[in-house]
């Protein structure tokens, strides 16, 4: 059998006549990191929400844990950390009571294990929630999300709140989930996010999804600036017709242009001059996914 | 210890407004029961209730025979109208606010990705209010009863208990409709008018039965006649009419149970 953690046949969502989700056919493998990418309203927490079984789909089925959704529920949040996009928690309660009261919901977490969470995000837990900044509530969800370590972590904007530094230590809690076995969805609406941690992308628009790729052959496909230094003056006509080469420009000994794919054409073709140095920029996937609000913008 | 459970944590975060509740209860309670004594000696006060039309008198201080009898006393004081309203007040703000309330503060979505039945959550929100409201009425019992005793008032605790029993039954009643409307909607604001309202419906049509031919056989159906029609203050607490509310709580909760597992969380 497969090792889909998530599966999703067809899944639609329509709230009266108000679009939610369509037809989404979806699959992520056990120990992925897949990133869910979108605008806002685009269908993200809408696909959460129907894993969770929180809302009922129009049509179409979800599988998690080759368990259905709908009905197996239960057994399926029992091996689930969640954390919502909105974290609104219980006010007058401090960071332990919340996080007991959930554990306990749970039948008990490793608490060494929850307090080295709260530690490594620098998350005082004696305060009471209505004292605590936007970010701190969201490390509370973040903490109660990881403190099971539960087999899916489901994590709708996890990054909302949090500044630069706590990011970075968030994208490590899910490098180590990961190495772990664990398997984590999240979703954003940041691309930069999403590629410093996702093995796989898919980026949702209107409700459909658009784009679901491996973020390995995503960077492969995008385009990179490169700058190639000669020892010698070249001329443009030394490297016509070498395919995926863009906005091409020589000026003496150095040459720049946008590639898309492999550079290796491009780079044989150096090969015959003098290479003083060849430095390229890590391509943006952000482009990639701009590319897709700006079509969703001309569609509205 | 008490964030072990969605009850005990419900009961838990009720507290203050519990005390709050409990105060003002009894300072009225003791404060009517303190008053008595010096009620019962105005000779000329069941003469002007005699006098009183019937309409008014129904209205506002039910089917008794004598305000300066204990019973006569307590029930126009307390039993026909201000108690009533406090259980109703108390249970519906509980009942609306059980599931609706956390739905509406944007919590339910948290607590239901944790390994739970939504009917669990249904459950244990309705023992706590049946807890509060159960205890509220221990207070208001306890209050009338110590300063009975401390005035003689020749009246039995035991009668006392049970119409404080019939009142925390009125109470469930419609903090069970309020909870089941919130189950089915989500809206706490709409669960709390409607249950509100229908209670204020069920109060009339028992109220004006007497005097209105039409409402005679809606009487019986009424949830305020089940409370209060049989005197429970004189007679005990009757089993058809605390069965009957006993079984309208029953619906409402298994109507609750079955709406709130069938439909999408907002």
């Amino acid at each position: 059998m497969t090792s889909s953690v998530i599966r999703t046949e067809g899944l639609t969502k329509f709230y009266g006549k108000h679009r939610g989700l369509v037809d989404l056919t979806f699959e992520v493998e056990a120990g992925q990191v897949v990133g869910y990418l979108g605008p806002n309203g685009s269908g993200k927490t809408t696909t959460i929400r129907l894993l969770l079984d929180f809302i009922r789909p129009t049509s179409g089925r979800a599988e998690v844990f080759g368990l259905d959704a709908r009905t197996d529920s239960l057994e399926i949040r029992s091996k689930v950390g969640f954390l919502p996009g909105e974290l609104t928690a219980y006010d007058g309660m401090t960071g332990w009571e919340i996080l007991t009261y959930y554990s306990n919901l749970r039948g008990g977490v490793d608490w060494r294990y929850a307090e080295s969470l709260a530690d490594r995000l620098e998350l005082d837990l004696t305060r009471k929630i209505r004292n605590l900044s936007k970010g701190n509530k969201q490390k509370v969800g973040l903490v109660q999300a990881f403190m099971a370590r539960p087999e899916l972590l489901i994590l709708d904007e996890p990054t909302g709140g949090l500044d630069p530094l706590m990011q970075q230590e968030f994208y490590r809690l899910v490098l180590d989930a990961k190495e772990e076995g664990q398997t984590v969805f999240l979703s954003s609406h940041v691309m930069t996010e999403v590629e410093k941690v996702a093995d796989r992308v898919g980026i949702i628009r209107e409700g459909r999804l658009v784009l679901d790729e491996d973020v390995a052959t995503l960077k492969a496909r995008a385009l990179r600036q490169l700058e190639i230094h000669f020892g010698e003056p070249v001329s443009l006509d030394d490297f016509q017709g070498i395919a995926g080469v863009r906005e091409m420009s020589v000026e003496g000994n150095e040459l720049k242009c946008t590639v898309a794919g492999s550079v290796d054409e491009l780079v044989k073709a150096a090969a015959r001059f003098e290479v003083l140095n060849i430095s390229s920029q890590e391509p943006d996937l952000e482009d990639i996914f701009l590319d897709y609000y700006r079509e969703s913008e001309d569609v509205a | 210890m008490l964030l072990s459970s969605i009850l005990l944590k419900t009961i838990w975060d009720q507290r203050k407004t519990f005390l709050w509740w409990a105060a003002g209860v009894s300072a009225l309670n003791a404060l009517n029961v303190f008053l008595y004594p010096s009620v019962a000696d105005v000779p000329d006060l069941d003469a002007i209730f005699e006098s009183m039309p019937e309409a008014i008198s129904r209205l506002f201080l039910g089917n008794i025979e004598s305000l300066t009898s204990p019973e006569g006393y307590l029930n126009g004081q307390n039993f026909v109208v201000i108690q009533p309203l406090i259980f109703l007040v108390f249970a519906i703000g509980r009942g609306s606010g059980a599931i609706a309330g956390e739905e509406e503060r944007g919590t339910l979505d948290l607590l239901l990705s944790y390994p739970i039945r939504r009917s669990r959550v249904v459950l244990e929100k309705f023992a706590a209010m049946v807890a509060a409201t159960l205890a509220l009425g221990a207070v208001s019992w306890l209050s009338m009863a110590i300063p009975a005793l401390a005035v003689d008032m020749d009246i039995s605790l035991l009668r006392l208990a049970e119409i404080h029993i019939s009142c925390v039954l009125l109470g469930l009643v419609f903090g069970t409709v309020a909870l089941g409307l919130g189950c089915a909607t989500g809206s706490r604001g709409m669960s709390l008018g409607v249950a509100s309202a229908l209670a204020v419906a069920a109060y009339f049509v028992n109220a004006l039965a007497p005097l209105a031919e039409s409402l005679e056989s809606a009487q019986k159906l009424s949830p305020f006649y089940l409370y209060i029609g049989a005197d429970p203050l004189s007679n005990g607490l009757d089993p058809a009419h605390a069965g009957a509310l006993l079984g309208i709580v029953a619906v409402f909760i298994a109507l609750g149970l079955a709406l709130f597992d069938r439909r999408d969380l907002n």
